[in-house]
């Protein structure tokens, strides 16, 4: 989405920050190699940082794009898997109904 | 109706229950019985029930988990009711808990859990099942794959827990986690990443509250 007016970063920066700092971190890299049997990836985090701070400071169009196509890429990334069950239209009617003793004792 | 496994430790999965009707009284005898439970000597200035409410409360207000899977919930159109879906409860065995799509009712097993921490765990555990239930048709009882999928967080666990409540075979549970494995280790909702500590989690809540924004400006 690049409209412009009214755009902003998706997150704020220190969530970039964040982010990045928590992926460099000791912890994150020894939860990262038990699961996935690599090192983790935190260069994107980086870039994405920069690009924040480069639009808060000069609004710049290039780091809006970059930023924008970083996001979606996360969000394809998330949504490759197919799931097992198929997802409800609403939630089960029966959720907020009162409990069957309940019922009776009324 | 699922059931939460006592103690976590990675050889320790084989207590997973999952309870027909006809079987749940057998561990769940409150939830067929008519009338209060009586209860038994007082071992403390606190009954078990008591001690379970307060700890359930805690949670519900602090636990950083607990508290993004009650967004989320609330998000989808099933926003958790302490009174209506959380019950404290004897169980027999060493069950701690269970999520009933009977009732929509997650089961607190009060003489089983025995710390603040362990109710966390279990409270998040039950949430995750009842989030499933919100979220899509998961067939509980018909379809091995989607037990198998609601409890994928490590595949050798996964398998002895489908192990533990269905009468199949080592090679079908295995075929039934491989199948699913890939798809459902990859679903983190409601986290969006594995929320391997509560600074994750956290962030996760984050992420969560940042939704809006979020989507409206990629």
């Amino acid at each position: 989405m690049a409209d412009g007016g009214g755009w902003r970063p998706p997150r704020p920066c220190e969530t970039y920050s964040a982010e990045w700092k928590l992926c460099r971190s000791a912890r994150h890299f020894l939860h990262h190699y038990y699961v996935h049997g690599e090192r983790p990836a935190c260069e994107q985090w980086r870039r994405d940082l920069a690009n924040c701070r480069e639009w808060e400071e000069r609004r710049s169009a290039e780091a809006q794009q970059s930023l924008c196509e970083s996001e979606r890429a996360r969000v394809q990334a998330a949504r490759k898997h197919t799931l097992v069950w198929a997802l409800r239209q609403s939630p089960p009617a029966d959720w907020h109904l009162p409990l069957p003793q309940e019922e009776k004792d009324q | 109706m699922a059931g939460a496994p006592d103690e976590s430790g990675p050889g320790s999965a084989a207590g997973e229950q999952m309870q027909q009707q006809h079987v749940a009284c057998q561990v769940f005898p409150e939830r067929l019985a008519q009338g209060n439970p009586q209860q038994g000597f007082l071992s403390s200035f606190f009954t078990n029930n008591q001690k379970c409410q307060f700890m359930l409360l805690k949670t519900l207000q602090t636990n950083p988990y607990v508290k993004l899977l009650l967004d989320a919930m609330k998000h989808s159109g099933c926003a958790v009711n302490k009174e209506r879906h959380f019950s404290c409860e004897d169980c027999d065995g060493n069950v701690s808990g269970g999520f009933d799509a009977s009732t929509s009712q997650i089961v607190l097993c009060q003489n089983n859990i025995g710390n603040q921490a362990h109710m966390n765990r279990v409270v998040t555990h039950e949430l995750i099942h009842a989030f499933d239930h919100c979220r899509a048709h998961v067939h509980w009882f018909t379809d091995v794959r989607h037990l198998a999928c609601s409890e994928t967080c490590v595949r050798d666990r996964a398998i002895l827990s489908i192990l533990a409540v269905r009468n199949i075979s080592k090679e079908v549970a295995q075929k039934a986690v491989d199948e699913v494995f890939e798809s459902c280790f990859n679903d983190h909702e409601p986290f969006g990443r594995i929320p391997h500590n509560k600074t994750y989690a956290r962030y996760a809540h984050r992420d969560f509250q940042n939704r809006d924004r979020y989507y409206s400006n990629i």
